[in-house]
């Protein structure tokens, strides 16, 4: 599921407050009450309160559990089973490797050590600058473009450390641009 | 009915039959872990793999997830089942610790048992193990993650089985983990189970941790005696102190599982506050001084008085032995007949909703999973008798209506429609029911009797708010083919219990199956009933111990002052006895002010018969001879090395000896069948229901339902009615469970909140309460308007709070 990207990346987090707008919450009312099971919309609930905030904090959570009618951990069930989905606070930029078959065959690992030594982090780490968010993800589907990643659930590939310095050297400049960190 | 052969021999099963379960039939215990008959099948473990030889399916299958068919050969010993089993084991192996010498499942766990049995006796695996983070998950369940092998029957029972939603499986692949959101105390009042059915450490019982191996303990079947349902239990003791229960599958009443305060309640057993001593006048004696003693005066005093001038107390809580041989005294001696309860508004609906039972017209437990409607009135089955909210949440899933008509806001773990109807219109509520379900139906057939007898019920019933609402109910009854009818015997007023036995009776003819299902006050609060106890009222005997007839009482394992509201009237009373003897396991209120007191052995000592609350025979193991334990004696050392012959605090005798011993001196416990016979017409066997005499089927008299609530309609009831926790005399004592009672508070409706100016979360002072005893205020809209519900609990002033109650219905 590739959506816009949201207006969060320029926002600072406040991961114990609440600044969804009313408007989202009515938007989102309106949509779980047009459906026949409200868990139909939780996957679609917790993206919309992560692209808020950056990732689903526990606050986000209760949020969205209260939103829906169901208990916390019912919402952290599916929370913690979805890649695309942060319990904790990541980056700005959320890279996602592609470790299935075909990148792996394309020379997936060359791309994930050259990651490592560039961003000084491995899998599940945030680099200290907070910029960069480095995860495994199993097949995206673009094995035409392998090896790929995703940045910000955008598809990049197929790429060769070169272009990878690039890429970095893209969305440091970038975030230099526009000031605004999440850390 | 399909004819399939397992290892060589055949069996026939009903269709639908899994082979796992075929196999049981013929005793093959085949692996498992994610499999339990009350859970189902979901083939997740691969554990349960066979070879299927011959038949509709070859090769390896899961035998959970085959049904039984006509002319399969199955081997569980095929070498590549056994060869896969074998591997599936060592996978499950690979992230789970070591750790089994300080694990309080091992001796008892079936990963043990399987990893053993499936070959896979070495580990090859020599990497790191994924590590979880464990929970708080409240004082009855241990967590302990990392055994984890991901069957998921935690959260399949937590969530699907008993529908509490706070614990279940996060994560995903090697982070798969089953907890809560938070560290917490869990919220389901049926947690303890965790501990059975994980196949695994990861749920262990906290209570007992530590404590022993499971081939330490002495076990014994045993029945639980917490509330009137009298669920199988199989206790563990060790070291003379009860520290386990765990459920014991029973296919009638509680299947597979128990409940939480039948699991935890045994501590009042080895409290170190139970008297285990004879007292006289609150002084130390032997039992033989203490039993002279009390023979000689109540010798005494019946050569002064007759034997008028002696009174009988017993309770529902004793054993059918002790209950019997009350009655026997009474027959033998004359003395007053025996009273089992001080609250006799409860013994009167008791008496009515019992003499609306009979052979035909009862129904078990498990049975109530069956049905396809379930009408309960004036039951709250979490607060009375928790095991019953579990098999109406199988009813429910299985597609089952559930109707709760109740002044209290009853809430279940399952999706049930809520009538709320002040406690006086109960009985009105039922009649609309009964018009209901005859009015427009051509369903039921009435005679020309019935029919005129039907116009007087229609012109009597007074109007209510819910009564179109009722109708329908009713009406809809007429078309259900299973219809269960649940009528609680606290709340209601004696009318409901043969309203309920009328509805009943007239949907019977229109439906396949019907029955009636009355939870009651006590564990043996039916045997107390058969045994002539429901006659007898505590009012007429409080009076006559007043006016000075009774001189002396016999109290047998009965707290009056928990049961009787009035305590400073109770206690004036007691204070005219010229003696009061009392026998008891706990210490009490009444305990302390007994002349002479004898104590009395628990049910783990002495065992016994009990009826639960559909008239079955149970009987209760005894697990252990009693006495202090050595774990108390010791002081955490060596017991202290002191000769005796007998066990230090193992005084204490089954309550039915002492009687026994004013009856006709007997030692050895009676045959409580014979006297059961005597008092009803068939015969009786353990495990089997008794039939009371049968019921007249007459239409139960009409005139009160017309009357309306005594005194001023707008007026407030107070309703003190049985929580899960804190109101059960003996599971009050249990420290664990004292955890999770809530504050004590009163539940009201807002409207009547706002007449009160009460606001949620008030704190109300009772005042002159001793132990000083405050209320939070509860809103909660589903009860009904104009009802103050607080919970009945052990130990709180009770004469106060009714008294600040009483003041606030009298404004």
């Amino acid at each position: 599921m590739l959506r816009p990207r949201g207006a969060f990346f320029e926002r600072t987090i406040e991961p114990l407050e609440l600044h969804v707008s009313e408007a989202l919450i009515e938007k989102l009312k309106n949509e779980i009450a047009a459906v026949e099971h409200p868990r139909e919309l939780a996957v679609d609930v917790m993206m919309a309160l992560q692209d808020h905030h950056g990732y689903l904090s526990d606050a986000a959570r209760d949020q969205a559990a209260e939103l829906l009618g169901m208990s916390a951990l019912e919402v952290d069930e599916l929370a913690t089973f979805y890649t695309f989905i942060f319990r904790e606070p990541v980056g700005r930029y959320v890279i996602h490797v592609c470790d299935s078959l075909i990148c792996w065959m394309a020379g997936e690992e060359n791309i994930v050590d050259h990651l490592r030594q560039q961003l000084q982090i491995d899998f599940g780490q945030t680099t200290a600058d907070g910029l960069f968010t480095l995860l495994p993800v199993c097949c995206i589907g673009y094995c035409d473009r392998a090896p790929a990643i995703l940045v910000n659930r955008r598809v990049h590939g197929p790429l060769t450390n070169s272009r990878l310095d690039e890429l970095l050297q893209k969305y440091r400049a970038e975030a230099a641009e526009k000031p605004g960190s999440n850390v | 009915m399909p004819t399939l052969t397992i290892d060589n021999r055949p069996v026939t099963v009903p269709d639908g039959t899994k082979v796992i379960t075929a196999a049981e039939q013929l005793g093959i215990m085949i692996p498992r872990f994610c499999y339990h008959p009350a859970l189902g099948s979901v083939g997740a473990c691969r554990v349960c793999a066979v070879g299927f030889k011959e038949g509709p399916i070859k090769g390896v299958e899961m035998s959970c997830m085959v049904d039984a068919q006509e002319g399969m050969v199955v081997a569980t010993d095929d070498p590549d089942a056994v060869d896969l089993r074998k591997h599936v084991i060592e996978l499950l192996m690979l992230h789970h610790p070591h750790d089994c010498p300080v694990c309080d499942e091992g001796g008892h766990c079936l990963l043990q048992d399987m990893t053993i049995s499936g070959g896979h006796g070495r580990r090859r695996y020599a990497g790191a193990k994924r590590t979880h983070l464990d929970q708080d998950l409240g004082p009855l369940v241990q967590h302990e993650m990392n055994r984890c092998i991901q069957c998921y029957r935690c959260s399949r029972f937590y969530q699907q089985f008993c529908g509490y939603r706070d614990l279940g499986v996060t994560g995903i692949g090697t982070r798969v983990y089953f907890g809560r959101s938070e560290p917490g105390t869990l919220e389901s009042p049926f947690s303890g189970n965790l501990t059975d059915i994980c196949p695994t450490g990861v749920y262990t019982d906290k209570p007992s941790r530590f404590y022993g191996r499971r081939w330490d303990y002495e076990r014994a079947p045993s029945v639980c005696i917490h509330c009137s349902l009298g669920c199988s239990l199989t206790v563990s003791a060790r070291y003379r102190k009860a520290v386990r229960h765990e459920a014991r599958f029973n296919a009638q009443v509680n299947g597979h599982f128990i409940c939480d305060r039948g699991r935890y309640a045994y501590a009042y057993a080895s409290q170190p506050e139970r008297p285990r001593d004879a007292l006289i006048a609150g002084r130390p004696a032997t039992l033989a001084q203490a039993a002279t003693q009390m023979s000689e005066r109540l010798a005494a005093i019946e050569k002064g008085t007759g034997p008028d001038g002696i009174a009988l107390m017993g309770s529902a809580r004793s054993s059918l032995e002790t209950q019997a041989l009350l009655a026997r005294l009474h027959s033998e001696k004359g003395w007053r007949t025996p009273c089992f309860s001080a609250d006799d508004a409860a013994t009167r609906v008791v008496s009515s909703a019992l003499n609306t039972l009979n052979a035909t017209n009862t129904i078990a437990l498990t049975e109530i999973e069956g049905a396809d409607t379930v009408l309960l009135v004036g039951a709250d089955p979490i607060g009375e008798a928790p095991m019953l909210a579990l098999a109406l949440r199988q009813a429910q899933r299985d597609g089952s209506r559930i109707i709760t008509v109740d002044p209290r806001p009853v809430t279940l773990p399952c999706a049930h429609d809520h009538i709320a109807v002040s406690g006086d219109d109960l009985a009105t509520a039922v009649a609309h029911l009964i018009i209901g379900a005859l009015e427009p139906s051509r369903e039921i057939a009435l005679d020309a009797d019935q029919q005129d007898r039907f116009k007087t019920l229609k012109q009597e019933t007074r109007d209510i708010p819910a009564a179109a609402e009722l109708r329908a109910i009713g009406h809809a009854l007429t078309t259900a083919w299973r219809p269960a009818f649940v009528c609680g015997t606290t709340v209601p007023d004696p009318d409901v219990p043969p309203l309920m036995g009328l509805l009943q009776a007239l949907v019977q003819t229109s439906c396949m199956w019907s029955g009636l299902f009355f939870p009651l006050p006590g564990a043996n609060t039916f045997g107390a009933h058969c045994l002539g106890g429901s006659d007898a009222l505590f009012e007429p005997l409080l009076a006559a111990v007043e006016a000075g007839q009774v001189k002396a009482l016999v109290v047998v394992e009965n707290d009056l002052f928990s049961e009787y509201p009035d305590q400073q009237r109770l206690a004036a009373a007691l204070e005219s006895l010229e003696l009061l003897v009392v026998m008891d396991c706990v210490p009490s209120a009444i305990t302390a002010r007994a002349d002479i007191f004898l104590p009395t052995q628990t049910i783990y000592e002495a065992g016994g018969h009990y009826l639960n609350n559909e008239g079955r025979l149970q009987v209760a193991t005894p697990v252990i001879a009693g006495g202090l334990s050595i774990m108390d004696t010791g002081g955490g050392n060596h017991p202290p090395r002191e000769f005796r012959e007998d066990i230090p605090g193992g005084t204490p005798r089954p309550a039915w000896q002492y009687v026994a011993g004013l009856a006709t001196g007997e030692t050895d416990p009676p045959d409580v069948k014979p006297l059961l016979d005597e008092a009803l017409t068939a015969g009786v066997a353990d495990g089997e229901r008794v039939s009371l005499p049968s019921a007249s089927r007459e239409w139960p008299s009409i005139e009160r339902i017309g009357a309306g609530p005594e005194g001023d309609a707008g007026g407030l009831t107070l309703i003190e009615s049985a929580a899960t926790f804190g109101s059960e005399p003996l599971a009050a004592f249990s420290t664990v469970l004292a955890e999770l009672t809530p504050l004590f508070g009163v539940t009201v409706h807002s409207e009547t909140a706002q007449r009160l100016g009460w606001r949620a979360g008030d704190r109300i002072v009772i005042p002159d309460s001793a132990p000083a005893l405050e209320v939070v205020v509860t809103l909660d809209d589903r009860a009904a308007p104009g009802v103050l519900l607080v919970p009945r609990r052990i130990g709180i002033d009770r004469t106060a709070l009714r008294r600040y109650m009483a003041h606030l219905l009298a404004e």
